[in-house]
């Protein structure tokens, strides 16, 4: 696809230009103490000093320490319960849950789209994974199926948003209402519990070890997977091009309509996979499951830096985002405070996290890769 | 400039080149020939056909009838994509760059460096301040640091450094100058004027006339959708130039700094030939 024609290499250069130095610098300009500058100083004060900085100047950087004084905080006021691994084994699992459905929707919001049907889709598919199991299919039928359907809604996400040419936040506005009605008229408000010893089951979501469960195992290889994806690849590359400047993404060759595609696609896929895992984790599943979870799936990725807007944004601060957000839920419960008010300091911590983004990113611009 | 190349074998052929939006005519049989390493300047009123023109020449839109021939071959772009890859680098007003990502990764853009199914970042930048540095555009800083960052002017460095890197062959500048400075419109007077040393052919719109007049070796006239005039640049006043735009031919009594026209296709730039 990529097409450098070679040319790359064939520069025609007029003569008597100096060569570049390989130091990661052009011209007068003074070295940024990004990390990878080589050559800077020998000696590893220096160099740390450099990471730091560099550091410092990514996005997420501001938000590592809010969940640090969070951290603090609640460990605190919890009288110690906060701080402990099997309470860590809770917040784990239920930032993965999330966090899962986090890592796609932040893809997508990176590429400039929105999928507000990620909670209908979650509790859809894995509901179907559980009707299924009921009726005594393998659980990896079911797992393929959920996969399937969950993927599917993607790509009629993509469908409504580029065939319609319509904003996302709109053609997913309608597929969530689409999908939470069927999944109530498949299986009405009822709870539907799953009786199965499958080892597809319990290697989804059942337990590893204390209170940790294998829901976070997967939360972490997915979110490896799709942090190499969107920072290391073309795809990715493209993902940010097109959630950037559109426009310039075409005329540079991006194919701007597979690129939301797939995005919608792996959203939507993402979206099942975190339903999979709760029904293996919980072994039932109800349409009440998924409800808001778009929007705290939105309110994550921005608490870890994805502008709404499009064009910036990262995985690992999606991830950072779905723990604070965990964080805050069972941190209020252990503190005594009513899980009441968990929606009303999410809603405080993203203003104060886009307002500090805002600001340390019109400080920092040009933080680099 | 004076180093003409001696076959001159047009790199890029317009042949009787018509566009329609609808009932309206926005081009009417065009024929126009670009060599390499040289700097045409297309002139025009608004609604004259240059910037449709220019948007065929760049694959945005489709001719209706009419040919054009790429290093001597017909081709039919069907995209923006089809004609960068043929070799065409189109910078629009816009530049088509993207704001929230480094310079490496713009350069790069649509053709990314690989190494297996991974970006392979650390050559991107590499290659970035390599070629940039090679062909003359050594005053930018770090590349990692986001396009957003930049000056105009060194924005469009970069938009030309990529046709140049990416050997294009033609480049085709859709107002490059017009929110710079002075200085750095002289600045990116100097790129263009490298991409012409590099044998590109350069396709410039400009609306400043004395802008145009500084840089370009050849100018065409678009009026009223059809070619109107096709002449060397020898120095004609913004005057002479401004009331050809208008009036689709000289201004009579001042026919004299025409006289190198080619015939216009003889069709609308009649009054050159007296």
């Amino acid at each position: 696809m990529a097409d450098t024609r070679g040319g790359v290499h064939g520069a025609k250069s007029p003569a008597g230009q100096p060569a570049a130095e390989p130091g990661g610098v052009v011209g007068q300009q003074p070295p940024s103490p990004a990390p990878l500058a080589p050559g800077t100083a020998a000696g590893w004060v220096p160099r740390l000093a450099g990471i730091a900085a560099g550091a410092a100047r990514q996005r997420e950087s501001g938000i590592i320490l809010a969940g640090i004084i969070i951290f603090i905080i609640f460990s605190i006021t919890s009288g110690g319960q906060f701080d402990t691994a099997s309470t860590w084994g809770t917040i784990v699992g239920s930032a993965a849950e999330l966090g899962i459905v986090t890592v796609g929707v932040a893809m997508l919001m990176v590429g400039g789209d929105f999928d507000l049907s990620v909670g209908a889709n979650f509790a859809f598919s894995a509901l179907v994974m559980a009707i299924m199991t009921q009726h005594g299919y393998p659980v990896l039928a079911g797992l393929v199926v959920a996969a399937a359907i969950g993927a599917g809604i993607g790509l009629l996400n993509a469908f409504a948003t580029l065939y319609f040419d319509i904003p996302s936040f709109v053609a997913t506005l309608g597929t969530w209402l689409l999908w939470s009605g069927i999944t109530l008229v498949v299986a009405g408000g009822a709870t539907i519990t799953v009786f199965s010893s499958s080892a597809v089951l319990r290697v989804l979501g059942g337990p590893l070890f204390g209170q940790f469960s294998f829901e976070g195992v997967w939360w972490l290889v997915i979110a490896i997977v799709i942090g190499v994806v969107l920072h290391r690849t073309v795809f990715g590359n493209w993902v940010f091009a097109v959630g950037g400047r559109r426009q310039a993404a075409y005329e540079a060759g991006v194919r701007v309509a597979r690129t939301r595609t797939l995005n919608f696609v792996v959203c939507g896929l993402l979206a099942a996979l975190a339903g999979a895992v709760t029904l293996g984790h919980l072994s039932s599943m109800a349409e009440s499951y998924g409800t808001y979870y778009q929007l705290y799936a939105i309110a994550a990725a921005v608490v870890g830096g994805c502008a709404l807007y499009g064009g910036r944004g990262s995985i690992f601060g999606a991830v950072i985002g779905s723990v604070i957000l965990s964080m805050l839920d069972t941190g209020l419960i252990l503190s005594g405070v009513s899980t009441y008010w968990y929606q009303a300091v999410v809603g405080i911590i993203v203003v104060l996290a886009v307002a500090m983004h805002t600001r340390v990113g019109r400080l920092i611009r040009g933080g680099g890769e | 400039m004076e180093q003409a190349t001696p076959e001159r074998t047009p790199v890029f052929q317009a042949e009787r080149v018509s566009k329609q939006f609808g009932s309206v005519v926005a081009l009417a049989d065009v024929d126009l020939d670009l060599y390499p390493g040289e700097i045409v300047g297309i002139l025009g009123d608004n609604g004259a056909g240059k910037s449709t023109f220019v948007k065929i020449a760049a694959g945005v839109h489709q001719p209706s009838r009419g040919t054009i021939r790429f290093d001597g071959k017909p081709v039919r772009f069907r995209s923006a994509w089809d004609a960068r890859r043929a070799g065409i680098e189109a910078v629009h007003q816009d530049l088509g760059l993207v704001d929230s990502m480094s310079i490496a990764r713009n350069f790069f853009l649509g053709a990314e460096l690989k190494r297996g199914p991974l970006l392979d970042l650390r050559r991107m930048r590499r290659e970035t301040i390599r070629l940039l540095t090679e062909i003359g555009l050594g005053n930018l800083r770090d590349v990692g640091q986001d396009v957003s960052r930049l000056s105009g002017g060194e924005r469009q460095a970069i938009s030309i450094g990529r046709a140049v890197a990416f050997e294009r062959k033609l480049l085709i500048l859709d107002e490059p100058t017009s929110a710079l400075s002075v200085q750095e419109t002289e600045k990116v007077f100097e790129y263009i004027r490298m991409a012409k040393r590099n044998g590109l052919a350069v396709l410039v719109i400009m609306h400043n006339l004395v802008q145009v007049a500084a840089i370009a070796d050849r100018f065409v006239v678009f009026w009223h959708g059809r070619k109107a005039g096709d002449f060397p640049n020898t120095g004609q006043s913004e005057r002479e130039l401004s009331e050809y735009i208008l009036l689709g031919r000289p201004a009579s009594g001042e026919p004299a700094s025409f006289q190198h026209l080619p015939a216009a296709g003889g069709r609308a730039g009649d009054g050159t030939h007296r």
